[in-house]
């Protein structure tokens, strides 16, 4: 079950971070239902090939997050109602928002031109989707 | 049962043309340490100071709660040691020294070993002057391994393998921690390694040790701000500032103590955040290295 | 001291070493039956293969276990294994000791054989056996002191060539001491004080050599 997860060393993000977004989205499709039992830090560490205090600040933050649940003593668990949608990608959602702000400053753009832009991405992807 | 595995409090040690000094930190038992540096830092000097193959001149070595090397025949025991200038047997087989370890040590799984043994694609009959320097390597980890030690103690373990080889290591290795009792501590100047494993860092260059953090806190600690000055903007200074590279309308500040706020202070300085990159364990020690030797941090 | 893992380390260098040892032993066994069952000519020559071998094994086994453990580099693996210097040099002196004794003890026992069984019953020579047969245990046993504190392969030659020559010297100095050249002669044993006081010497400075190089061998501070 915990093999599936596959973390990539050329991504720029911290681990840590791909692990939690790799388990929301297990939580996310269902695969790891609500109430199932999740491999403890450890387990994942091990499996993973990952630092334990890594896994460790994954589980920390989707415990913050709402996702998963840690009985001391019993192990970890998905939430029983995981909070997952609005955060699933929205801190990563706001990291690029900021990041086309700057761009756009430096490229001399203008807000609404940077709006404009947005818009025409958007709509490209739902053409794509069709 | 210890809590702290292996502790240096003040660990010196005085070579003709090399010293080194005041070694102090502290590993906690379950964790993994990595220890990493240029060559000729004092990794191995550390590491055979442990092991009681070296005697420090000053300062306290306690391992698994022993004294060393005072008590390192009973610490012994329970360490599994393989180092990069270690060699086995020329003449003896592999499977020779796998008894001759299993004589000795009441832990030695051979279920566990005999499945090493086919992972690593070794065989009992051959001799180790027959094997590739890959192959030694994989057995004399082996023959550590397969003996389930409280303690690993590893130098340079995956140095001159194949990134195969490599990456069944480093499973081995994390295998081990599936026990919450078992520790290891090994060093590399293969900082991917150190940073995909390693829970706690340090770094020794020059017979010192310049830095030790948690390796999470090490890669959030570290930032490479790269900023675009306006024509009568100047350089933001904070405490913390590494180095400073890149042209001067572009330059690009490295950090060891990010905090967000660095971001809006630059803004307010008049100088626009392009980027805010994170960085390598790579990049974080040639960084490291650099600065502490151009003098630039104490 | 673990005697187990004394027990364990002297038997994996006899392992390492099994072709010299059993070929030592077999030219040994060989070399006595030629002293006892070859008449005079055969004491002789006998007596000259049986002392070669002696001191040949004698030093190729000590510089082999005592010199090349740092050279092959296999210092660290045995040093890894939970011993302290009193197990590593009790074992490497102890697993030499005990090849040579058997092989110092055929020479000593087909020596005095021959002279027993001899009709000339030439027992005067006895003392001075005695005194060169230990004078070669005492150059051994300096191999075994230099090879083990210095390391060094340079160094054991030197100790070897040196043993070599002081038996040369110690045999005909002592051949020609007066009250054990005028004994030699004789069919009777006869301990002059001065036979006993070098027999006496010679084995104390055999256990000052060992006591010293146990000494050095806890003064370490890096064994590899």
């Amino acid at each position: 079950m915990h093999s599936d997860l596959v973390i990539s060393q050329s991504d720029g993000r911290p681990m840590y971070l791909q692990i939690m977004e790799q388990i929301k989205q297990r939580v996310a499709v269902g695969e790891w239902a609500r109430g199932d039992e999740i491999p403890s830090i450890r387990q994942l560490a091990v499996a993973l090939r990952v630092s334990v205090i890594t896994v460790k600040r994954a589980y920390l933050e989707l415990e913050r997050e709402g996702v998963i649940v840690t009985q001391h003593g019993k192990g970890s668990m998905v939430a029983p109602d995981p909070d997952l949608s609005p955060r699933l990608y929205e801190q990563e959602l706001a990291e690029h928002i900021d990041q086309a702000a700057r761009l756009g400053t430096l490229l001399g753009l203008r807000t609404e031109e940077l709006t404009s832009r947005l818009k025409r991405a958007a709509q490209r992807l739902i053409k794509e989707h069709v | 049962m210890n809590s702290i595995s292996v502790r240096f409090e003040g660990v010196s040690k005085h070579y003709p043309h090399f010293t080194l000094d005041n070694i102090g930190f502290e590993l906690p038992t379950g964790s993994i340490l990595g220890f990493i540096g240029p060559n000729g830092a004092g990794k191995s000097t550390t590491i055979r100071i442990l092991m009681g193959l070296i005697h420090q001149d000053q300062g306290a070595v306690h391992v698994l709660g022993r004294s060393m090397p005072a008590e390192q025949a009973a610490a012994k025991m329970d360490i599994g040691f393989v180092s990069e200038d270690m060699r086995l047997y020329a003449a003896a087989t592999v499977g020779w020294h796998m008894e001759f370890i299993q004589s000795i040590y009441p832990r030695w799984d051979q279920s566990y070993a005999a499945s090493l043994l086919q992972r690593f694609d070794l065989k009992p009959q051959q001799r180790i002057r027959g094997l590739s320097h890959g192959q030694r390597v994989k057995a004399a980890l082996l023959l550590a391994l397969a003996r389930r030690p409280r303690l690993l103690v590893l130098d340079e373990p995956t140095t001159g393998l194949d990134p195969v080889a490599r990456q069944e290591v480093l499973g081995e290795l994390m295998a081990v921690l599936a026990d919450e009792e078992r520790t290891i501590l090994f060093s590399s100047h293969n900082t991917l390694d150190v940073e995909q494993i390693s829970d706690q860092i340090v770094f020794i260059d020059r017979g010192r040790i310049i830095d030790a953090d948690d390796k999470e806190s090490f890669l959030d600690r570290w930032r490479r701000l790269r900023l675009v000055l306006s024509q009568d903007a100047v350089l933001p200074r904070f405490s913390g500032i590494v180095d400073v590279a890149g042209s001067g309308l572009l330059p690009v500040l490295t950090t060891n103590c990010f905090e967000p706020r660095m971001i809006s202070e630059c803004q307010e300085m008049g100088a626009t955040v392009q980027a805010v990159d994170t960085m390598t364990l790579e990049e974080i020690f040639v960084a490291n290295v650099q600065s502490r030797r151009g003098g630039k941090l104490v | 001291m673990n005697v187990a893992m004394v027990k364990r380390l002297i038997l994996k260098d006899w392992y390492l070493q099994r072709v010299p040892i059993i070929g030592s032993l077999i030219a040994g066994a060989l070399a006595l039956s030629v002293i006892l069952f070859g008449g005079k000519p055969g004491f002789i020559l006998g007596l000259i293969l049986l002392v070669t071998v002696l001191i040949g094994v004698g030093a190729q086994l000590a510089v082999a276990t005592m010199v090349f453990e740092r050279k092959e580099q296999t210092l660290p693996f045995v040093m890894s294994l939970p011993i302290s210097y009193k197990e590593y040099t009790a074992s490497k002196i102890l697993g030499n000791l005990i090849i040579f004794l058997i092989l110092w003890l055929a020479l000593l026992g087909g020596s005095f054989g021959v002279l027993a069984i001899s009709p000339d019953k030439p027992f005067g020579l006895i003392p001075f056996v005695a005194i060169m047969a230990t004078e070669i245990l005492v150059s051994t046993c300096l191999i075994y002191t230099v090879a083990l504190i210095t390391e060094h392969q340079g160094w054991a030659i030197g100790a070897i060539i040196t043993g070599n020559l002081a038996l040369n010297g110690i045999g005909y100095y002592v051949a020609h001491i007066g009250s054990i050249a005028k004994g030699m002669e004789g069919h009777s044993i006869q301990w002059s004080p001065a036979a006993s006081t070098i027999l006496a010497a010679e084995f104390l400075i055999i256990v000052l050599m060992l006591g010293l190089t146990f000494l050095f061998q806890s003064r370490k501070k890096d064994f590899i």
